[in-house]
């Protein structure tokens, strides 16, 4: 056979399958199993609800909370400044540059861990990096850090170091007794989220 | 999982390694296809031999679905593969200078120094104009650099100019290549030359 022929024979098949694959499957998980398992099992998600308060009351501009929960449950009460991307749409494009950047440190919550854990765990395996999870989510914000409660008398100063500190911060975060549920009191604006457009960074090289 | 270096699978210094045996693989391909030839490299102008346009066409939609493949299996990430920035007036010029310096002098950067390894001449003069060439441009820098930066596209795909997907343009290329190697050797037949 002529070698003309042979190299069609071989490369024009190729060619549609590459082309009859959609587009969307030409993609990958960047994080393998192994890695993911390494990074969840040693916990390095979590953000300590403590480390955010002190970052909320000093208003450090590289925070950037966001809200998981489903819109209604964010209008209701969010934390203050957050953003919402409800976890179902985590995938949609509006929100790469939000996810996958590396100026902010994002700390995903929810109400519990559960779906920030989901979110994070999304957002890791596509290789996005700045992503963090609230740790104990607003139930344990609320118990812990805007209504703490006192140390017993037989406790160690870091105790009431501690709790000295969560009650200023609830003072500051207007906290106070207050519950998911009811919420109104603390309500804070929604904030739309700012979709900024950003250009990717490649690495150099030549050929 | 790819590519190695941005992922720092492997050192930069690996790279430099790898670059260098893949250098000799490529000269070595290159001087066993004919390359080391001035008239067999010219003969793409005049159609008596098409080695070049097959030799790179082939490298080029090996390549291609070579890249495709891996992204598709997940192997390497395109987003991540470096690509030339596009400089519209200086690709142009720059190409129109290349080739006239190939029809002149028969080879092109590459092939000079596979041609000036095994001892051609003509490969060496090349060669020599070659280092000229550079070093006239990098000292007369400040005059040419304003077109040099010039019409700035960043780094576009042809498939995303179409609006079609990387797969389909890639189908497009492999039929493109086909159809141009038939045409170069019937134009190798239509012009034969009896020894060069």
């Amino acid at each position: 056979m002529k070698p003309l022929k042979l190299l069609a024979l071989f490369v024009i098949p190729l060619g549609i399958i590459i082309a009859a694959v959609p587009p969307d499957r030409v993609k990958h998980f960047r994080l393998s199993a192994d890695e993911l398992l390494q990074e969840a099992g040693a916990g390095v998600q979590f953000v300590s609800p403590d480390v955010v308060a002190d970052m909320l009351v000093q208003k450090d501009p590289s925070l950037r909370l966001i809200d998981v929960r489903t819109p209604e449950e964010f209008d209701s009460y969010s934390m203050p400044g957050a953003i919402n991307i409800p976890l179902s749409s985590l995938l949609s494009d509006e929100y790469t540059d939000i996810l996958n950047q590396e100026a902010y440190m994002n700390v995903f919550y929810s109400n519990g861990s559960v779906y920030a854990n989901q979110a994070w765990m999304i957002t890791r395996q596509l290789g996005y990096e700045n992503n963090f999870v609230l740790d104990g989510g607003l139930n344990y914000w609320f118990g812990n850090i805007l209504s703490p409660e006192a140390p017993s008398v037989t406790s160690p100063n870091e105790e009431f170091a501690k709790y000295d500190f969560r009650k200023s911060a609830a003072a500051a975060l207007g906290g106070g007794g207050v519950v998911a549920t009811e919420g109104s009191a603390t309500a804070v604006k929604a904030v739309k989220p700012q979709v900024t457009a950003k250009a990717k960074k490649k690495p150099a090289g030549g050929c | 999982m790819g590519p190695l270096a941005p992922y720092e699978i492997i050192s930069e210094n690996t790279n430099f390694l790898l670059a260098f045996f893949i250098g000799i693989a490529f000269g070595w391909v290159l001087e066993s296809s004919g390359f080391s030839s001035s008239r067999k490299l010219a003969g793409i102008f005049y159609g008596y031999d098409a080695v070049v346009l097959k030799v790179f066409f082939t490298g080029a939609i090996t390549c291609m679905l070579g890249l495709l493949f891996m992204s598709l299996f997940g192997w390497v990430d395109l987003d991540l593969i470096y690509v030339n920035p596009t400089y519209l007036t200086s690709a142009i010029v720059g190409g129109v200078i290349m080739g006239a310096g190939f029809i002149m002098g028969g080879f092109c950067p590459g092939t000079s120094f596979c041609g000036a390894a095994i001892g051609k001449i003509d490969a060496m003069v090349f060669v020599v104009g070659l280092f000229i060439g550079v070093y006239g441009f990098a000292f007369t820098y400040g005059f040419w650099e304003k077109m040099y930066f010039a019409k700035y596209l960043g780094e576009p795909k042809v498939s995303e100019t179409l609006g079609i997907s990387d797969g389909l343009f890639g189908l497009f290329m492999v039929v493109a290549a086909i159809g141009m190697f038939a045409v170069a050797e019937w134009a190798e037949k239509k012009f034969p030359r009896e020894e060069y």
